[in-house]
């Protein structure tokens, strides 16, 4: 029976390896990132399903344009790139769609929080997750991606400026606006 | 002393993109040392801090599968996967398309096919083709001909003249 690498390899070796053609070496590096990769298209969907259609895609492109992929940068920061356009191109596409209404989110809040244990809590938490993503989604999609990466991701100005092909001042102008955005709308949680 | 707090308040407007940066320690040595002077001196900037470091956190929401969701995670992808690996790039189709044996096949129905073309279309190639200079030149032609027969013509009439000048003369001789 074929045998994968093991799992002692680093990402070069594994995208060498799959470059290569040895499948199972890709398939340790989906397992290395799937949950991070998820975690970042959660952050832009907030919904599970679409989170996980989305890093799937990721993946897929990735793994189609692997003999493209020169090494230059990390196979993380390459596949990363990748994942967050698929996820901006996600946000024009809702945002081009017709207009989901507050129910329907709210719907689908209530769907996914029903493990909390006292109903209190479980109310207030939902009421903040239901304010937080209305406030998020009401954001201009520029504003709204420079403060996830940076917010959600961790990530610095100067990657983002790199991610979304723009100047660091502007991403810094995005990124306040972003704030400022959101500290209105959410003041009462405050 | 309202003048002097609409002042303050309009340099700490000025100083909120620097807050978040900050927040975010996205300033530079330079920039922090002044915000860090602005706000020891600054109630306002500092509440506004203050309501930064408690709102923000509370954006990120935090969504954890269980384990089965990652299960069906993998073999969904694996499965995917898979199937870019057996489906063919679109050229890989075209080529599968074009067998070795049609081809000597295909190249002589072509060559036939713009043989006949070319011989059955020649006249009509020519008159397509031929400049108007050349045209011009064409329809002057037969005029041109014409000419040469009148000039022989003439030489034909001089002759008729002079026998018929000669005969007169030997007649009245």
């Amino acid at each position: 029976m074929e045998k994968g690498p093991p799992a002692k390899h680093g990402d070069d070796e594994l995208v060498a390896l799959a470059q290569k053609g040895d499948s199972n070496a890709f398939e340790d590096l989906v397992e290395r990132y799937k949950q991070k990769a998820y975690r970042v298209a959660f952050d832009f969907t907030r919904d599970r399903e679409e989170a996980k259609d989305l890093s799937q895609e990721a993946f897929l492109r990735a793994y189609t344009h692997l003999k493209g992929f020169n090494q230059r940068a990390g196979f993380y920061t390459w596949f990363y790139r990748i994942l967050v356009n698929l996820c901006l191109d996600y946000r024009r596409r809702q945002a081009r769609a017709s207009w989901k209404s507050y129910d329907e989110t709210t719907d689908r809040a209530d769907e996914r929080n029903d493990q909390t244990s006292s109903p209190d809590r479980a109310a207030m938490a939902d009421e903040t997750s239901r304010r937080v993503e209305a406030a998020l989604s009401a954001l201009p999609p520029k504003q709204r991606t420079a403060f996830l990466l940076r917010n959600h991701q961790g990530l610095s100005i100067h990657e983002i400026a790199k991610i979304m092909q723009t100047a660091e001042g502007t991403a810094k102008v995005h990124l306040h606006r972003a704030v400022m955005a959101l500290r209105k709308s959410l003041a009462e949680l405050i | 002393m309202a003048q002097n707090e609409n002042r303050v308040q309009r340099d700490c407007k000025n100083l909120e993109q620097d807050l978040v940066l900050y927040y975010y320690s996205e300033c530079d040595i330079k920039d922090r040392s002044r915000v860090e002077t602005h706000l020891e001196g600054c109630a306002y900037c500092r509440r506004f801090l203050e309501e930064l470091h408690l709102l923000l956190p509370l954006t990120s929401k935090q969504d954890e599968p269980n384990e089965a969701f990652w299960d069906a995670y993998s073999k969904e992808i694996h499965r995917k996967l898979v199937e870019a690996r057996e489906k063919p790039s679109w050229w890989t189709s075209l080529l599968t398309f074009i067998h070795p044996w049609p081809v000597p096949a295909l190249a002589t129905a072509l060559i036939l096919v713009l043989g006949l073309t070319l011989t059955f279309t020649k006249g009509m190639w020519r008159s397509q083709g031929t400049p108007p200079e050349e045209m011009t030149l064409m329809e002057f032609l037969p005029v041109a001909e014409n000419l040469e027969f009148f000039k022989a013509m003439e030489v034909l009439d001089a002759l008729d003249l002079l026998e018929d000048v000669g005969g007169a003369k030997n007649g009245s001789a």
